[in-house]
């Protein structure tokens, strides 16, 4: 597929958010029993433009808050943009919180094929690629093990193990290297590289100046 | 947002993604509920066994002295109640447990009903093996029962589309998941499981507004009568299409601000 994968053209979001607000007594008693706070409107990305071409590594770094991962959903349309323009080509698969789809009263084997379909792969699919799943992740010795059982650093090897399976296009990776050993991070590092070089697109957030400045074709900083 | 897909080759897409995540997401509730559990699926046969006992000693010689196979006629509106009931009320609960997946990954939002109603099936798969037991007890024909899966379809298509409704409306209105816990006790009651409407016009003309009642009514016809009225059978399937379409059309009117109010 020939030009940019992904295209926003004046991006706006807005959001609804709970806070204190100086009001009667009466009203105070209202908000008690009926227990709903009273809301303000705050906006977080205001006519936020960025193009990702195919074979890039894309880093968007700022502080808490600020719209990072809004971003992300918005490209991946988990959330809905007030306002601008989307253009996405190509199947998103979206790591925003690595552990949300995994279950862990359940085993690795039973979580790889719940997420794997949550990433829209078929069951055949998912029983084709499950040794290669389960020997990227390097958790071959705890593919019947419980989840609860298992690191945070297992965990994120878990998840990205399936991410990178589902057939992506375009990688929309939030904070994953955060946790995780070195070895574990050279090795999806390698697979990103590959990733890119056959046309694939990765955008990053993180708040690793390092990682950025050593991977990323280039850097968004959102304030 | 612009996809670069063909619209049919699209659709069929998504119709597989459909099947195929909610029939995952119903076998990990699945096993999750059974997860642990000494008596596994025994439990799921407690509940009615036991609703039926408790109903059956108290009312066999009341309300279903002129009942023709009384424990019969309440085991089969017991199940399917059972059925409408647990569907209805995880329905008004699955958006808020599934909310990190909803905010992580862009999934077929459906697929997490679908789920409810496909495991609900399991369950109720054991409740018709009571059924068909009974059946043989009471010497009824039990090739009958084989007429049970097409008014199961038509229980499930009102389920989901119940479920659809009450599931959107609940992000918007917390609320709904007690109206509903209060809704369905009433409609319990108001629907003629332990008793018969008989010929109380009253009764009868409040029934005709209760989808329940056609569905029971249509199974007990084809389980113990051996025939079925036209008007049951017409008002079971418009009543089925009519909720299923209603709660398709809202709920996908609702779910793309899921991930926001979650």
């Amino acid at each position: 597929m020939n030009g940019p994968k992904i295209v926003l053209k004046n991006i706006s979001k807005r959001f609804k958010i709970g806070y204190r607000k100086n009001i009667g007594a009466l009203a105070r008693v209202l908000y008690f029993f009926s227990s709903r706070e009273p809301k303000r409107t705050i906006e977080v990305l205001k006519d936020f433009s960025l193009t990702v071409n195919k074979g890039e590594i894309v880093g968007i770094i700022g502080l808490n808050g600020c719209g990072k991962s809004t971003i992300l959903r918005i490209i991946a349309g988990i959330y809905e943009k007030d306002k601008g323009e989307i253009i996405v080509n190509g199947k998103i698969i979206s790591l925003i919180n690595l552990y949300a789809g995994l279950k862990d009263r359940l085993t690795m084997r039973d979580n790889i094929y719940l997420l794997g379909s949550l990433f829209g792969m078929p069951t055949k699919e998912i029983k084709k690629k499950f040794h290669s799943i389960v020997n990227f992740s390097g958790l071959e010795k705890f593919v019947d093990t419980k989840l609860y059982q298992f690191s945070n650093g297992m965990l994120q090897r878990l998840a990205f193990s399936i991410a990178i399976h589902a057939n992506p296009d375009i990688l929309l990776l939030d904070e994953v290297f955060e946790i995780g050993d070195e070895e574990f991070r050279k090795r999806s590092v390698k697979w990103i590289e590959g990733f890119v070089r056959k046309g694939g697109c990765v955008v990053l957030v993180t708040h690793d100046l390092e990682l950025v400045n050593k991977y990323c074709d280039r850097i968004v900083k959102i304030d | 947002m612009k996809q670069t897909m063909s619209l049919p080759k699209n659709f069929i897409e998504k119709i597989k993604r459909l099947i195929e995540t909610s029939y995952q997401i119903a076998k990990t509730e699945f096993k999750l509920k059974n997860e642990g559990s000494y008596l596994g699926i025994f439990w799921y046969l407690l509940n009615p066994i036991l609703t039926f006992i408790l109903l059956f000693l108290i009312f066999k010689d009341r309300l279903g002295v002129n009942i023709p196979f009384y424990a019969l006629y309440l085991l089969i509106g017991i199940v399917m109640f059972n059925f409408f009931q647990s569907s209805t009320l995880e329905a008004t609960r699955v958006i808020r447990d599934y909310r990190y997946v909803i905010k992580s990954i862009n999934f077929p939002k459906e697929s997490l009903i679908i789920s409810i109603i496909l495991k609900n099936l399991f369950s109720h798969f054991f409740e018709i093996i009571l059924v068909s037991i009974v059946m043989v007890f009471l010497k009824v024909e039990i090739v009958r029962i084989f007429y049970y899966p097409f008014v199961f379809l038509l229980l499930a298509l009102f389920g989901l589309g119940i479920s659809l409704f009450l599931s959107s409306l609940t992000v918007y209105f917390v609320d709904m998941e007690n109206v509903w816990q209060f809704l369905v006790r009433l409609i319990w009651l108001a629907t003629p499981i332990f008793y018969s409407v008989g010929g109380q016009i009253r009764l009868f003309y409040l029934n005709l507004l209760n989808p329940m009642y056609y569905y029971i009514s249509l199974a007990r016809g084809f389980i113990i009568e051996g025939q079925i009225s036209n008007c049951i059978f017409w008002g079971a399937v418009i009543y089925s299409v009519l909720f299923w379409g209603v709660g398709w059309f809202v709920f996908n009117k609702l779910k793309n601000k899921f991930a926001e109010l979650i």
